[in-house]
């Protein structure tokens, strides 16, 4: 089992060299740092010293991969790629194209998604789960049918709209919670409670439909019609039975996820208006700040390989047919 | 019929139906159990006779739909109960034990939890004495060392143990009646022969009345007490067992029991020209461990084979299942790496041949594989699929050649012309494994390696496929390497017969000399659970 | 007039023009048409089929593109024609100049005013605040209280327009396919519905803006209907690029294994390792600055958006081929192990061969499967990526640019909930329609959802 994770976390290693390439040469090969320095100031202002100066301050004067007129290792070190990028292995993400200093603002708005996306992870799991469990309850009937369209349906609505009508309905009608905002000393949960919901009910389509599959397809299995066989109740064999078998699918398929919970959601957050990282990814995106997203998808990229990982292991966990080596 | 107590289960004119087609399952099956014998109900597949048992418990899918008859126990007739009576009379009074334990039983739940749980169902029991009373059960059953084994998760017992649990699980609220559903199909012949005794012993012991679902007319005879032949939603004939057996009264039960092998007469071969030669061939197929995942060991797929099939003769390879003979089988087609040893055919080593150098022997040794289903492309038609050798062996046939060809082939194996334009899927098993024999037949090879070619084929199908094999050898004079784990059929159609155990050729000899004298262990014990007429 | 080619227009003929060879071909092969036959042979797949080709209908008409010729001006040197700079299709002819009428800026559905007051100037020049009647609505009406008495009799006679049609349209449908055993009634049945809808749209927005006006005053009703050609072409160009390269990368990966199987499973760890949305947003923004450095590249602002959404199209494509990837290489690590490929093998049968002829034709279901699922994502995704600020140009007209626009303006008193509705009626349907007749072709030709049989 150990040497099993120490061999995952040496497979991450040439994934994130990949990462951290094919981000660079997204960045700064297909554009060079003039292209940016152009878009950054504007058309107006392009003049080939403020073009300089732009890249200076902001360390895009460098060669890309080699630098010749250096000694030594310096060679290496003092190019874009190793300031720009190298260093994101240990973690220094550098300063932002406006000058701020990323990590702070990550490490800070990190804990603002975790409270919106933690609550509409777990939460929005059991509500699929007890939905699909109550659908197949009826299964074959009428009910059954409806509900299965109504779930397509559910999926068939944009995100956008559940936003939307969250806010236009329980924030503007009803005035229930504030529309949007964040403030984390007094009453959190005010400012939470409409985003968590927005983000299970717009969930409960794709996620209670697939669990009904899940469990129809367990229940298929030869050990249930053993379980009939014993004399077992319809309701005892779907939860003692269908149910425990169900979960290992659904766990170790959501474990996956759980790391990136860190990084928020976009949508969610720039409509309510929550400090977190999706909103920050939003913003940089918008200021066109390539540091930030560029720290971005290296943080995300670390957090699914860790996602990676914890699935293999949650495997092992919850089903005892599997034990790594 | 000489029996003279009861019936403990009665099932009366019981009739089922598919629901949405109103296509008829059952057409009317009655039978009776009586307390300390064993009724077995035999057929083959789609005859009907699990959709009887499920019938009878009502476990029927949702797709079919019992239209008729009753099925009483006791004074009660179980479709006229609520189903929440049903669910007191599963499990309490009627058990029931299915094929394959491995899948039949909960794979994340304790065989330990599952046995109780069906004793909670239906007792009072709790706590410790309902896990001493799990254990005993165990103990009963043949389970060794019951009391560790209770918190066992079903992948970690063997085959044969998960049968047993299953068994332990339908004798746990002790009922009068078992029905077992082809309770030994999914395990090797060994394994098999003591599970059925396991069942023989506990109908005595405990005077249950057990109905015995079976395709294996060895399992009928070495088990039951009365056998009733299924056919097309009906039974045929109903006899005790003895008089079956001596006396069949319908052509359909005759070739049912001519399916069991004759141990008397064996096939004679004389050639001493060695067509395939195996000198200590060796598989080994990596262990990796570690951080590194270095090879640590290896698998030993098959360990240092030394065998020669002569031309036109018949070579079986007999092993159970993970022996390690398929592994052989692919390793001479050259599609596995050999480690060690030499394969040589008509004095030249193949084993090193890389792939084109390897196309000339391709045309000479041909295979035929054991599940008809899948070894067919399902998007091409039967015309395709026998002339792909032609094609890629560059015969050098024009395209009439080649349709005047396959038909040729196709009435070799005693197919319809017509079949050429089918595809797969249209077709049965049986004449699924003739085209699979057309198409090794294509290339006029000199060796044909089958791979269990019929143990996915009813009994009846399966002799035909046999004596079709045997007329083409008299024909073209090709040389067969048979696998099988069947015993049975080996005697119908093999010269000499090499017994493989764990990777190793463990005795090899003629038919004659393997099947009527044994000298390794393994052989014997192999033997002595092969069913035979000559024992009557 | 002169026609005009935009790349996409090609695509998307070229794509259809290759979809129809497909599935003729695949006409020939018994079990893909059984499984057709199946899915085919229920109401719910008639209805969601013959929705899903009106839309595609719509994108194909709203395909063909032309620049009218402007009047001579005078003093111009005769002999030269000039063009519009603005780009028309035929749709736009269908529906009768419905995107002509331009409005000051938002009105309601079926207003005679304008949403907002506006200073104005009576009969004798004296100023003042209030809404200002829309140009091109009611203008025929002589008094504005008969505004719903006219909608009523217009809608009704629209709607004897519509039934003449639609009895035109499915009469020789009748009598070609009556002894068909398909639902075909149900397929009639949505067709009259969308040709009495579509006739009556047509006709009553000569008088109203059935759907009000936006931010702009442009007609809500034709917004929405040109965002079915974006929805459309990004649902299938995107798939269409991503599939030769998932195709081929997981056919390879599992029938070669070994090291080729380590460098895409390499490959598409990695590609699915980074946030998706990020990718996709950082490629868009690259690609924007590209378009922006180089701007004479384009005659027309339309091929400026053009390339701005094939960029999309080609980023979504390569973004999101390792699902893919991953379920074909599995299927082809299985379908290498079956006794057909083995028993190429053991005839000689070339890797090549083998894999065009055994392996590929085997994992179609997966790739049609993932090819209609896909779509319904993709056309979700559109709205979102839109929102974001890296999906269609703002020039072009589309479901999620609406929504963008509209989501602004639902503070206001009274709100402004028509360009919403109009986005998420023509949005809705697309995508559920291609839901639920993915759902029934994943039933017909995933092997794992036909295993129903009877055991015996």
């Amino acid at each position: 089992m150990f040497a099993y994770i120490i061999r995952r976390l040496i497979y991450a290693i040439p994934i994130l060299i990949g990462v951290n390439l094919l981000t660079f040469m997204l960045f700064f090969v297909v554009n060079s740092p003039d292209d940016m320095a152009v878009s950054q100031l504007g058309q107006k202002y392009v003049t080939p010293a403020a073009i300089e100066a732009w890249k200076h301050k902001n360390g895009y004067d460098l060669p890309l991969f080699y630098n010749a007129q250096e000694q030594g290792s310096h060679t290496v070190t003092e190019t874009i790629f190793f300031t720009k990028s190298v260093k994101l292995f240990a973690f220094d993400f550098g300063r932002s194209e406006s000058g701020r200093d990323i990590t702070t603002d990550v490490s800070t708005r990190m804990w603002p998604s975790l409270a919106v996306a933690l609550p509409t992870f777990v939460v929005g799991i059991w509500v699929n789960i007890c939905v699909a469990l109550m659908v197949v309850m009826f299964h074959a009937t009428r009910l059954d049918r409806w509900a299965v369209f109504v779930f397509v349906a559910l999926m068939s609505i944009s995100y956008l709209f559940y936003i939307i009508g969250g806010q236009y309905l329980v924030a503007k009608t009803w005035k229930l919670v504030p529309i949007s905002g964040f403030n984390g000393d007094i009453q959190p949960w005010k400012f939470l409670l409409l985003p968590v919901l927005v983000g299970v009910i717009a969930g409960i389509g794709s996620g209670a439909r697939w669990y009904r599959t899940l469990f129809l397809e367990e229940s298929n299995q030869d050990y249930v019609r053993t379980a009939r066989a014993k004399g077992a109740s319809e309701i005892r064999i779907l939860f003692r039975h269908i149910l425990p078998n169900a979960l290992i699918p659904i766990l170790t398929g959501v474990v996956v996820v759980i790391p990136t919970l860190f990084m928020g959601g976009l949508l969610i957050e720039s409509f309510f208006g929550i400090p977190g990282l999706g909103s920050y990814m939003l913003d940089a995106i918008n200021s066109q700040d390539f540091a930030i997203v560029r720290a971005m998808v290296f943080i995300g990229s670390i957090l699914y390989i860790i996602g990676l990982i914890l699935t293999d292991i949650s495997y092992t966990w919850a089903d005892p047919r599997l034990r790594l080596d | 019929m000489t029996t003279l107590t009861p019936a403990v289960m009665q099932v009366t004119d019981l009739k089922v139906e598919v629901a949405e087609t109103s296509e008829v399952i059952l057409k009317g099956v009655s039978l009776e159990l009586r307390a300390g014998e064993i009724f077995a109900l035999v057929g083959e597949s789609g005859s009907g006779k699990s959709v009887t048992s499920l019938a009878a418990m009502r476990l029927l899918p949702g797709a079919l739909r019992i239209t008729g008859g009753e099925v009483r126990v006791g004074e009660d007739d179980l479709f006229d109960l609520s189903e929440a009576n049903m669910q007191t009379v599963r499990g309490e009074r009627v058990a029931m034990i299915f094929q394959n334990a491995m899948s039949a039983l909960n794979p994340v739940q304790t065989i330990g939890e599952q046995v109780a749980e069906t004793l909670r169902l239906h007792t009072r029991l709790g706590g410790d004495a309902l896990r001493q009373r799990v254990v005993q059960l165990f103990a009963e059953v043949g389970i060794p060392d019951a009391a560790a084994r209770y918190g066992f998760y079903p992948h970690q017992l063997s085959g044969g143990q998960q049968q047993r649990v299953m068994i332990a699980m339908a004798l746990a609220c002790e009922p009068d009646i078992l029905i077992a559903d082809e309770p030994t199909t999914a395990l090797d012949v060994t394994i098999q022969a003591q599970v059925l005794s396991l069942i023989r012993g506990l109908t005595r012991s405990r005077q249950l009345a057990v109905l015995l679902i079976t395709h294996d007319m060895g399992v009928v005879k070495n088990t039951a007490d009365e056998v009733a032949v299924m056919y097309r939603g009906e039974i045929i004939e109903r006899a005790p067992v003895d008089e079956f057996f001596r006396n069949p009264r319908q052509a359909y039960s005759r070739r049912l029991i001519d399916a069991l092998p004759d141990l008397q007469h064996f096939h004679e071969s004389d050639v001493d020209e060695a067509l395939l030669q195996l000198e200590d061939v060796k598989v080994y197929f990596p262990i990796r461990k570690g951080v590194l995942q270095r090879v640590v060991d290896y698998t030993r797929a098959v360990d240092g084979v030394s065998l020669q099939i002569g031309r036109g003769e018949t070579y079986a390879l007999v092993g159970e299942s993970g022996s390690g003979k398929s592994t052989l089988g692919r390793a001479i087609l050259n599609l596995e790496p050999v480690a060690a040893g030499k394969i040589t055919f008509l004095g030249q080593a193949i084993h090193t041949l890389g792939r084109r150098a390897m196309l000339p022997y391709r045309k000479k040794i041909q295979v035929v594989f054991q599940n008809p289903y899948s070894s067919m492309n399902p998007r091409l038609t039967v015309a395709q699929i026998i002339s792909e050798g032609m094609d890629s062996l560059g015969m050098g046939l024009s395209a009439t050649q080649r349709e005047e060809h396959v038909a040729a082939l196709l009435q070799r194996v005693q197919l319809d012309e017509a079949y050429s334009h089918r595809h797969p899927h249209e077709l049965s098993g049986g004449q699924l494994q003739r085209i699979a024999i057309a198409r090794a037949l294509a290339v006029e090879p000199e060796l044909i390696i089958c791979d269990e070619p019929t143990s996915a084929l009813d009994v009846s199908i399966r002799a035909e496929v046999l004596e079709l094999l045997q007329e083409l050898q008299r024909e073209f004079g090709v040389s067969y390497l048979f696998i099988t784990h069947d015993l049975s059929i080996v005697p119908s159609i093999a010269h000499r017969v090499g017994v493989m155990q764990a990777g190793k050729l463990v005795e090899q000899g003629s038919a004659e000399q393997i099947l009527t004298r044994p000298q390794h262990p393994y052989t014997q014990a192999l033997l002595a659970s092969v069913p035979r007429l000559d024992s009557a | 007039m002169k026609p005009l080619i935009l790349w996409s227009d090609m695509l998307i003929y070229l794509l259809v023009f290759a979809l129809c060879i497909f599935f003729l071909r695949l006409r020939r092969d018994p079990q893909t048409r059984e499984h057709w036959r199946q899915v085919l042979s229920t109401r719910l797949g008639m209805v969601t089929m013959t929705i899903i080709l009106v839309y595609v209908g719509v994108a194909l008409l709203d395909s063909l593109h032309f620049r009218r010729a402007l009047e001579p001006v005078a003093g111009s040197p005769s002999g030269e024609v000039f063009y519009n700079n603005k780009v028309t299709s035929v749709l736009d002819l269908m529906l009768g100049g419905m995107g002509d009428r331009f409005e000051r800026t938002y009105s309601a559905p079926f207003a005679l005013d304008s949403f907002e007051k506006q200073d104005m100037k009576d009969d004798v020049g004296h100023t003042y605040r209030d809404f200002p009647p829309l140009e091109h609505a009611g203008g025929h009406l002589s008094h504005p209280g008969e505004r719903w008495g006219d909608v009523l009799t217009r809608s009704a006679t629209a709607l004897l327009w519509g039934v003449l049609f639609s009895v035109l349209l499915i009469a020789p449908q009748w009598l070609l396919l009556r002894r068909s055993p398909f639902p075909w009634h149900a397929s009639w049945m949505t067709q009259a519905v969308v040709i009495c809808l579509s006739v009556w749209l047509v006709n009553i927005s000569r008088y109203y803006h059935v759907l009000g006006t936006d931010l702009g005053g442009a007609d809500v009703a034709y917004q929405s209907i040109k965002g079915i050609r974006t929805g459309v072409l990004l649902g299938t160009l995107a798939t269409l690029i991503m599939l030769p390269i998932a195709v081929s990368l997981g056919v390879m990966a599992g029938y070669f294994k070994g090291w080729v199987d380590d460098v895409v499973q390499y490959l598409y760890t990695t590609l699915s390792s980074i946030p998706g949305i990020l990718l996709i947003a950082a490629s868009v923004l690259l690609f924007q600055v590209y378009i922006d450095l180089n701007p004479d590249f384009f005659t027309v602002g339309l091929e400026k958006a053009d390339a701005r959404f094939l960029a999309l199209c080609f980023i979504l494509g390569v973004t999101s081929w390792s699902s893919l990837c991953r379920l074909i290489r599995a299927e082809t690590l299985k379908i290498s192990q079956l006794g057909y490929v083995q028993a190429a093998h053991a005839f000689g049968v070339s890797h090549q061969r083998i894999l065009v002829r055994h392996i590929l034709p085997n994992v179609t279901h997966i790739i049609l499967i993932t090819f209609v699922l896909d779509f319904s994502a993709l056309v979700l995704a559109e709205a979102v990526l839109s929102y974001i600020g890296v999906g269609i140009d703002p020039s072009m007209a589309s479901w999620g640019n609406m929504i963008n626009g509209a989501r602004s303006e639902l503070s206001r008193e009274p709100i402004v909930w028509w360009t919403l509705s109009g986005a998420f009626f023509f949005m809705f349907v697309l995508v559920l329609a291609a839901n639920l007749f993915s759902d029934l072709v994943r039933d017909a030709f995933d092997p794992r959802s036909t295993t129903a049989s009877v055991a015996a």
